[in-house]
């Protein structure tokens, strides 16, 4: 087995970039090498989040987990997560939180003075570190700012009050959802429709018309000025097996032939806003590359085959 | 499918037709005349002016109006039996504004305050009265105006209660929640409901078979003065009367002889002249003729003889005619006697006899016990009022006592003021409070013995609340193994929910009112009988006992009692309906004409089940388009369609007399009535499932009775109330497939439940039996979190000694001070403090001078109290918190100190959840999000469930809820799911969501390509995957969960407690034990029921077999018998066999021990 590679060279071209959405295709890698991206984009590119909150005064209606709880969700931009500390293995402050290298305070003090309700939302919340906030929608969405006030935590009616501290820490999505940069990460194998050309040249113009009508979703056309059927979007394609099934009850089988591409993906990214979609991807790299170097690192200690077992020795090629 | 879009397209044109002026369509000029008028609006309308829960209002008011009224006027005066003279008369009753007193200060008070310091939410009954005053000789006459004689209960929004017409900013100011249906009462802080009973119709003949094949006539008689129950039996062939006052069954002829009708032949004119009704009375006749008895006098003799002998014997006099007034007051009460003309009587009597003999001859006569027609609910209303009556008349016997007492001493210095008796009476509202309190209705002088009548209104869930106030519960016993009460009966269509009953002992016992169900209160009869005289009844008293019966006749019977006849009887019947819907008499009074029994029965009486429905003439519904637009319009109400006879209300038995159709399109020209909406056949909990007409039925039940144990909102006031358990869910959401109920009841806003998407496939393992797996990024944002709010209380109690328990200041330092942490100053706990098992709530000592001499509180020493901390008991290793802490003054005026403790929980492997269909399931397993499937649009399921739920439960509906969410979700509409609404358009087609489906994108059927999240490959399958809304059940591992090693053991048995509670041991109970020696494990059963149980060391007595002791003294065993230690040897024994062997000595049975060697 020694000396055999299959190390290949994966391609990534770029699609569609926004702030908090990217599309890319991932090709000449694997399922494995795919999901292993989404997995960790997922759960382990690190965020900041609030994860602790002293509450000083809360006279409005929901009680102090609930707010704490609504806190935590609140996506913080989170640039500075990669090089910030875990609090567990901080050394400056015992992992109490409490220092700058692995913690970012908050504040937030509301009151209701008037008879109008107060809606009490994250941009009320104060950070000691400028770079840690809570992500504004504001200027990427389209949105009326005087509108969008940021994410409602509370509403108050007159005379109640919200006064708390609160610790946002480093984390990952493994541990609390919260942590999770990602809205949105999937991918899809890309499909290769090839038309029988001779085959739908039999058709009528309405047989061709409810063929391409028979995708839920719009993959095929007709050319207005061939009357060709041709594939305007691949990608639409949700594998639901439609066309096929429709060309089986015409009595054309083989009509299109569709596959998927074992080795290209298509990859949606949607972030919360706490780091950039296309960071997202890149931390997300990062942090893969760092589990393989702990597991390589390991492959030499004498330590791996106890931490790795059968695997170990599987690693090193035995 | 595109051919349907258009159908309904164009009935939505219809519907909106007068919005705009359409141009004129030729196609659809030609298009058949599409009748349907959308009648739905006429239901949240018929909601507004009703309630859900008018029938207890109604019955309530009714009693508080008029009701309370008659008691008053029918037991008016108490008159001395010293001084006839003197007399005290009441004018009039009425019940106030709810108050309370407090040091002879009134003060108004409302419900949420009452609930908060467990007060009782009453009113006082004020009376007018009129009393002679007078000693010696010299008697004025008084009058007293607004004494109050007792307080009275008030149910929350009745006429007398201050939510009464309340709009909701001002029952916000109230703190009460608008959705909240009323209808209960607030005894002593708790809500008390009054169960609607049901049980057979009062005055009614009713014809069954008994245990041995004989028919019965029977008659449960009813009147203000009287309740009997009059059976006339055939047995071998003869006829007897049986009746509770005669020892023995009496032959009927002989009663209709001592009623004076002496001639057999008039008995048989009167039952009917045809041969076959005369063979049935011939031996019966012969019987009579037998004993000898010919006339009224010998017959009177003879029943004389039969009399029941009473234990007190009354003045000789009445004793001479105890057979005739038993005859008069007992016989068949509700028929009236006026000035001894038995003639009505016996015709009653005759009519009786003719039903049974039309019974004997063809069995299909027979009446039906679980006929809904024959049943009458009893609410609140009628049940206080037995009560108010009762009480009312103990108290004025009391006074009446109390007068004489006083009027009979010889000397007497000042007046007597008969009124100053009255007021000081507090039976009335103790009685009232105590019975509504405890359920148990004990009325002996209406031989009412009830137990469990109210029930405290549980509130779990908003649903379940609701169902409270709908659930009507049988009479008589559970136990009995019959199926035909408990079978669903064709009469409760409309009236009682199909679906809604418990499993188990009650099925089919306890129903729920449907939703459209009116019950009747009572009404009165006097103007309706001059009525039917002026149409053209015949009355009774002319009528021969030949002409009873005339071919062409029918006989009028009016409440269970006869009128007399009527020879056109369908136009009798039409007239009176179109008085009633022309609102001339009430709109409640049914008519119904059985030509089975030729008779025309016109009901008024209270109790009736009926329902609300169109009137069609000749097939075309009386409702048009423009009368809708009025009512969307807000110019028209629903009263307005009753008055202008629209709409009815029908009985169950004038029902019998309609021929309802269910849509106007299937109208026939004999239609004479139109079902407003076809999903009010389901009660309130059934109404919530979607889709119902699509499940197998029992999933429905099962929903019916899970739905009350879900999660949710309670009330909007729920954070202000103080009640001993209380579930909430942190983000409940509103259905996104609702049905027609939903929106009627408040569903949408007190929810008990999420959406969650929902992926059918088998997953891990963990899904086996119903279990579901669950995202645990789903649980991290919130899905499933809930609140738990438990109530813990404490007295600071005040002794008669004038001593009183105090609350001290916590020690800050020292022993013990660690679990003090959370309390205050003041020596109670603050709230928002985090509470831990073991902490103490409250600081408090309890004073040593419990009863005794008096002692001045202030001046005890520190050693006449001890300490009474109590300590918080919760789940180890949770972080609960003290929410609000209350304090308030009881009604023995100590102060009274509540804690409501919150806890919020996270969902966790074994806590239960349920969908809308009756498919319960565990938490399986919870697994990362990564690790869950997901489509390429980035979908991600929040909880997969297993495919195999599906085939053996059949619930369709649930797989109709998936696809209706999913689009609803894609296209941003509340899709709909009423029952039976697809014809009607409350219910979207699968077509029609198909469709929108297809629109945005998704497969028709519901199913998605799916990726593996642990491998990252397409899943094999395509899977059914969309949004369920999803009920987190009450049930929860952290309240149920149970383990021991060491620990309490009960001190008899020395065997380990038993219970959760307790801290029990886990039982080998006996199958467990079955299974152990049948493998033959000898020492784990040896463990098992010994050494880990209740081991003891004996000491036996090898030669006579007896237990010993030890003597610490000689170290060694001694038998006490054979008085030395000779033979002793020790061994081990279970404690409770040691205990067995001592118990059946006691009893003089000597179990003696052999022991050999081993």
């Amino acid at each position: 087995m020694e000396g055999v590679s299959y190390q290949r060279f994966p391609k990534v071209k770029i699609r569609e970039l926004k702030d908090d959405y990217a599309k890319f295709e991932l090709r000449d890698t694997d399922a494995s090498m795919a999901n292993a991206l989404r997995r960790v984009m997922i759960a382990e590119v690190p965020t900041i989040a609030i994860d602790l909150v002293e509450i000083e005064v809360n006279s409005s209606v929901l009680n102090d987990e609930f707010i704490a709880h609504r806190l935590g969700l609140i996506p913080l931009t989170s640039e500075r997560a990669m090089s910030m500390r875990f609090s567990r293995d901080c050394d400056a402050c015992d992992g109490d939180g409490q220092c700058e290298f692995c913690s970012v305070e908050f504040h937030l003090r509301a009151k209701c003075m008037t008879d109008q309700t107060l809606d009490v939302t994250s941009k009320d919340l104060y950070s000691s570190d400028h770079t840690v906030v809570p992500v504004d929608f504001t200027d990427s969405a389209g949105y009326d700012s005087s509108e969008q006030r940021g994410i409602i935590i509370v509403k108050l009616r007159r005379g109640q009050e919200l006064r708390l501290r609160a610790i946002a820490r480093k984390g990952i999505g493994k541990d609390h959802a919260k942590w999770s940069p990602a809205a949105t990460v999937t991918f899809m194998y890309e499909p290769e429709i090839h038309i029988n050309e001779d085959m739908m040249e039999t058709l009528t113009l309405e047989e061709k018309q409810s063929f391409v009508e028979s995708s839920p979703t719009r993959v095929f056309d007709i050319d207005p000025n061939t009357q060709q059927v041709v594939v305007v979007d691949p990608e639409a394609y949700t594998y639901d097996d439609e066309v096929l099934k429709k060309a089986e009850a015409m009595g054309k089988p083989g009509l299109v032939e569709i596959y998927a591409k074992e080795d290209s993906f298509i990859f949606t990214v949607e972030s919360t806003g706490a780091i950039k979609a296309s960071q997202l991807v890149l931390n997300a790299i990062e942090v893969l590359k760092q589990k393989l170097d702990a597991v390589r690192l390991s492959e030499d200690t004498v330590e791996a085959d106890d931490q790795f077992g059968e695997l170990g020795a599987h690693m090193r090629g035995g | 499918m595109g051919l349907k879009q258009e159908d309904l397209l164009l009935n939505n044109n219809t519907n909106n037709s007068n919005v705009s002026e359409m141009p004129v369509d030729k196609q659809k000029l030609a298009a058949p005349i599409k009748s349907a008028v959308d009648k739905f609006q006429l239901l949240p309308e018929f909601l507004k002016v009703r309630g859900l829960v008018k029938q207890h209002l109604d019955s309530f008011n009714y009693f508080v109006n008029t009701g309370i009224k008659k008691i008053v006027r029918a037991n008016d005066r108490i008159v001395s039996g010293v001084d006839p003279s003197i007399y005290l008369r009441f004018k009039d009753v009425r019940i106030g504004e709810p108050s309370m007193t407090i040091n002879a200060v009134s003060e108004k008070i409302n419900p949420h305050t009452c609930r908060l310091s467990d007060m009782t939410y009453a009113a006082p009954i004020f009376v007018n009265i009129e009393y002679i005053q007078g000693s010696h000789g010299q008697k004025t006459r008084l009058e007293k105006n607004d004494l109050v004689i007792g307080r009275m209960p008030i149910m929350l929004r009745s006429c007398c209660c201050v939510l009464y017409g309340k709009d909701e900013a001002e029952l916000a100011r109230l703190g009460e929640c608008p959705l909240d249906p009323g209808g209960y009462f607030v005894i002593k802080g708790a809500e008390k409901v009054i169960l609607i009973q049901e049980q057979l119709s009062k005055n009614r003949i009713i014809i069954d078979a008994d245990k041995k094949g004989n028919i019965n006539a029977s008659v449960t008689s009813s009147s203000e003065a009287t309740k009997s129950k009059t059976v006339i039996q055939m047995e071998k062939e003869k006829i007897y009367l049986l009746l509770n006052q005669f020892v023995k069954k009496i032959p009927i002829m002989v009663v209709m002889k001592a009623m004076g009708m002496e001639s057999d032949q008039e008995v048989v004119q009167m039952v009917g002249r045809d041969p076959h009704y005369n063979a049935v009375l011939l031996p019966s006749i012969e019987e009579c003729a037998g004993v000898g008895i010919y006339t009224q006098e010998q017959a009177l003799e003879y029943l004389e003889t039969k009399v029941k002998r009473v234990m007190y014997t009354g003045p000789a006099s009445e004793k001479e005619g105890r057979a005739l007034s038993i005859l008069r007051d007992v016989f068949l009460a509700n028929v009236p006697v006026r000035s001894n003309n038995f003639r009505p009587k016996c015709l009653y009597v005759a009519v009786m006899l003719r039903r049974m003999v039309e019974a004997i001859l063809n069995k299909d006569a027979m009446d039906d016990k679980d006929y809904v027609g024959n049943k009458r609910l009893e609410l609140s209303g009628q049940l206080i009022s037995l009560l108010f009556e009762d009480l009312f008349k103990t108290t004025i016997s009391e006074v009446q006592k109390m007068i004489d007492l006083v009027l009979s001493k010889p000397s007497r210095s000042s007046a007597l003021d008969p009124s100053q008796f009255l007021r000081s009476r507090e039976t009335i509202t103790f009685g009232l409070e105590r019975t509504l309190s405890t359920g148990n209705f004990d009325i002996k002088r209406f031989k009412m013995h009830r137990k469990g009548m109210t029930q405290v209104l549980a509130r779990l869930s908003f649903i379940g609340t609701l169902g409270y106030m709908t659930k009507v519960s049988p009479q008589f016993e559970k136990s009995r193994k019959v199926s035909g009460p408990r079978a669903l009966q064709p009469s409760q269509w409309g009236m009682l929910c199909p679906c809604d009953t418990p499993e188990g002992e009650a099925c089919g016992l306890v129903k729920n009112l449907a939703l459209m169900t009116h019950v009747t209160t009572d009404e009165d009869e006097g103007p309706l009988i001059s009525l039917c005289y002026c149409l053209g009844v015949e009355d009774l008293e002319l009528l021969s006992g030949e002409e009873l019966h005339t071919p062409n006749s029918f006989l009028v019977i009016l409440n269970g009692l006869i009128l007399g006849k009527h020879r056109r009887p369908q136009h009798f019947a039409v007239a009176m309906r179109k008085l009633r819907r022309a609102g001339k008499v009430g709109e409640f009074v049914s008519v119904f004409v059985n030509e089975k029994q030729r008779c025309v029965y016109i009901a008024s009486d209270g109790g009736r089940v009926c329902r609300p429905l169109v009137i069609a003439d000749k097939g075309v519904s009386r409702i048009k388009e423009h009368h809708m637009k009025e009512l969307l319009d807000g110019v028209r109400t629903f009263d307005d369609f009753l008055r202008d006879g629209l709409i009815e209300y029908l009985d169950v038995n004038e029902e019998n007399n309609a021929l309802i159709a269910l849509y106007e399109g299937e109208a026939t020209p004999e239609t004479t009535h139109i079902e407003i909406e076809p999903f009010t056949i389901l009660g309130v909990c059934a109404g919530l499932i979607p889709y119902p007409h699509h499940n197998q039925s029992p999933r429905n039940t099962y929903q019916c009775a899970m739905g009350k144990q879900a999660m949710g909102n309670i009330a909007y006031n729920q954070l202000c109330r103080m009640d001993t358990l209380l579930y909430l869910l942190v983000y409940p959401q509103r259905p996104l497939l609702t049905t027609r109920t939903i929106e009627l009841v408040g569903y949408d806003k007190l929810g008990a439940g999420q959406n969650a998407t929902v992926a059918v496939m088998s997953y891990s393992g963990y899904d086996i039996e119903d279990a579901i797996v669950m995202n645990k990024s789903s649980l991290d944002r919130g899905f499933g979190r809930c609140i738990v709010m438990k109530r813990y209380s404490a007295v600071n109690q005040k002794y008669e000694t004038g001593a009183s328990d105090r609350i001290l200041r916590p020690q800050r330092t020292g022993p013990g001070s660690e679990r003090m942490q959370i309390l205050d100053d003041d020596g109670i706990a603050t709230p928002g403090e985090i509470i831990r098992p073991n902490d103490i709530y409250i600081n408090k000592e309890s004073s040593i001078h419990t009863r005794g001499s008096r002692v001045s509180s202030e001046s005890l020493p520190d050693s006449a109290y001890r300490p009474a901390r109590q300590t918080y008991k919760g789940p180890e290793g949770e972080s609960c918190v003290v929410d609000r802490v209350a304090l308030c003054t009881d009604r023995n005026s100590n102060l009274s100190i509540k804690f409501l403790i919150r806890h919020t929980r996270r969902p966790e492997v074994g806590d239960k959840f349920s969908s809308r269909h009756g498919q319960k399931g565990v938490c399986g397993t919870i697994i990362q999000q990564e690790d869950f499937p997901f489509s390429e649009r980035g979908i991600c399921p929040d909880l997969i469930m297993n495919p195999h739920g599906f085939p053996s439960r059949m619930t369709v509906g649930k797989m109709i809820e998936l696809l209706g969410g999913k689009a609803g979700v894609s296209c941003g509409r509340f899709h709909y799911g009423s029952a039976f609404g697809e014809p009607s358009g409350h219910a979207d087609r699968v077509e029609a969501i198909s469709e929108t489906l297809i629109k945005h994108g998704f497969s028709y059927n519901g199913k998605d390509f799916i990726y593996s999240g642990i491998t990252g490959c397409p899943l094999q399958a395509y899977i059914f995957m969309g949004p369920i809304y999803y009920q987190k059940l009450k049930h929860m591992v952290l309240d149920k969960m149970h383990a021991r090693g060491n620990g309490p053991r009960v001190m008899l048995t020395r065997q380990p407690t038993e219970g959760r509670a307790r801290n029990g041991g886990l039982r080998v109970g006996e199958m467990e034990r079955d299974c152990l020696i049948a493998y033959g494990a000898s020492m784990l059963i040896f463990e098992r029921l010994m050494i880990s149980s209740d081991p003891f060391e004996v000491q036996v007595c090898r030669k006579c077999g007896l237990l010993g002791y030890y003597s610490h003294k000689l170290k060694t065993g001694i038998c006490s018998s054979c008085k030395n230690g000779d033979n002793v040897s020790t061994m081990k024994l279970p404690y409770a066999c040691k205990l067995l062997i001592q118990e059946l000595q006691s009893m003089n049975i000597v179990p003696r021990l052999k022991l050999s060697e081993a």
